[in-house]
């Protein structure tokens, strides 16, 4: 699924520790949210619509956060890109 | 039955830079509350002297320039009156002079747990380029440098910014020519030639500390992130983590040199390549040193059980990441009876200045507010 994601350190305040380098983030609720599904193992899919549910938002909405936010993880290197589609 | 350890810590300062004498007496004492501790100083003013849980005894050292001779002599001196048979040194300039002892120092009944003079030149400073390349382990470009004029051609390579360093001690961040002379002449006349010059890295510093067995592995590793970091490049804070690549570098490391004795690695991770560079190996605890004390990890009570023991320990397990630490300074008490005996004596006992004849009710009068 990833490189570091199923390594990172999380607790339920959305408080996140990369134990390969020491960097900590303050993740938000939609945040905490979609590390916890990654990790779960849930694809960019899956995940897009447990948020649609779970948040009630629309699906354009739900994507364009979604799609940033996985951006973002991209670039802390815990995503690895072209793995993030896959089960 | 077992006799109490009696032990040798030098380097007790807890200042603004502090050495790591205080916090390898903590550690020791959270495993053998009883050992009876000695510490060795080169200045009446190291803090951790006066510190409540500070050492059972304190003696003065001469200076490690003062040759083996004198330091010998003082030694002897010393075990007079105080027997001690473990000698755990922290400061980098006295390991050089202590190396060269190991023979006279068993005669004496004393034990340290150090690497051979050679695998100590190995890791020194302007060695170290040559090592991390034999390792496969990056390095920054660095030279050593014996006066002004040749810093100045190197530093037209380097380029600015880039690191100043002592042979043993004290590194400084210069921009320009102009710092570059003032770094150098204070580096040269405080710690002598060669000092060094190190290409600039950009990127998070991380230290690795643990002991080496003398054949190529160690008796554990704890690494951390350097979280806060003082002016002068010294850590405040730090979190444990857990990285295979850097485990990895370091065990090339050490499995090179055959290390014996505790070590500290301090390596930067490079923004730029997102590689680590290896920056400097210390032959000595760390000064944070107990902080992993504090989770498990007791590398110094490690050391004075396997010394005293003659048994080899088992490893401890990966350090877990996510520990933190914050460095916290705080004020001690000193008595002019002990400033004036390690004076005029040379040194003193616990006994000399018990500590709990010190009063610490509040020289104020309390009057009823509401009456």
């Amino acid at each position: 699924m990833t490189a570091n994601l199923p390594d990172l350190m999380l607790n339920d305040r959305g408080f996140a520790f990369d134990p390969s380098n020491g960097e900590t983030f303050q993740l938000n609720p939609t945040g905490l949210r979609i590390v916890r599904l990654l990790q779960q193992g849930k694809n960019e899919d899956e995940a897009l619509a447990t948020l649609m549910e779970e948040f009630e938002v629309d699906e354009n909405t739900a994507r364009r956060d979604l799609e940033s936010f996985l951006g973002s993880l991209t670039q802390l290197g815990w995503l690895e890109n072209e793995l993030r589609n896959l089960p | 039955m077992k006799r109490t350890p009696h032990i040798a810590v030098t380097g007790l300062h807890r200042g603004e830079n502090p050495q790591p004498g205080s916090s390898i007496i903590r550690s020791i004492r959270r495993v053998i509350p009883d050992a009876r501790i000695v510490g060795l100083v080169y200045d009446a003013l190291e803090s951790g002297i006066y510190a409540d849980d500070g050492p059972d005894a304190v003696y003065a050292m001469p200076y490690p320039t003062a040759g083996r001779e004198a330091f010998l002599e003082r030694i002897d001196e010393i075990l007079l009156k105080e027997p001690f048979e473990f000698y755990i040194p922290t400061l980098d300039s006295e390991i050089e002079l202590i190396v060269h002892l190991e023979d006279e120092l068993i005669e004496r009944g004393l034990f340290t747990y150090l690497p051979d003079a050679a695998i100590l030149a190995k890791r020194a400073k302007n060695h170290l380029t040559e090592l991390a390349k034999s390792c496969d382990v990056n390095v920054p470009e660095t030279v050593p440098v014996y006066d002004v004029a040749e810093a100045h051609r190197a530093a037209s390579h380097l380029g600015f910014p880039l690191m100043v360093k002592g042979q043993y001690y004290d590194a400084k961040k210069v921009e320009s020519p102009a710092e570059l002379s003032g770094a150098v002449t204070k580096l040269l006349s405080e710690w002598g030639a060669p000092a060094i010059l190190q290409r600039c890295i950009q990127g998070p510093e991380f230290n690795v500390l643990g002991i080496g067995d003398g054949e190529g592995s160690t008796f554990g590793l704890c690494s951390l992130r350097k979280t806060h970091i003082s002016d002068k490049g010294k850590g405040l804070g730090g979190i444990t983590i857990q990285d295979s690549k850097l485990n990895d570098i370091c065990a090339r490391l050490i499995k090179e040199l055959c290390w014996r004795g505790p070590f500290e690695i301090e390596v930067m991770k490079d923004d730029a390549t997102g590689e680590y560079a290896l920056i400097e190996i210390n032959p000595r605890f760390p000064a944070w040193v107990d902080f992993p004390s504090q989770f498990g990890m007791n590398f110094p009570a490690m050391l004075v059980e396997m010394i005293s023991t003659g048994m080899r320990p088992k490893p401890f397990p990966q350090c877990e990441a996510g520990h933190f630490y914050m460095r916290h300074q705080i004020e001690v008490l000193g008595h002019l009876d002990q400033l004036s005996a390690l004076s005029s004596d040379g040194g003193f006992t616990a006994s000399v200045t018990d500590r709990s004849t010190v009063t610490s009710r509040p020289h104020f009068d309390l009057q009823p507010t509401f009456s």
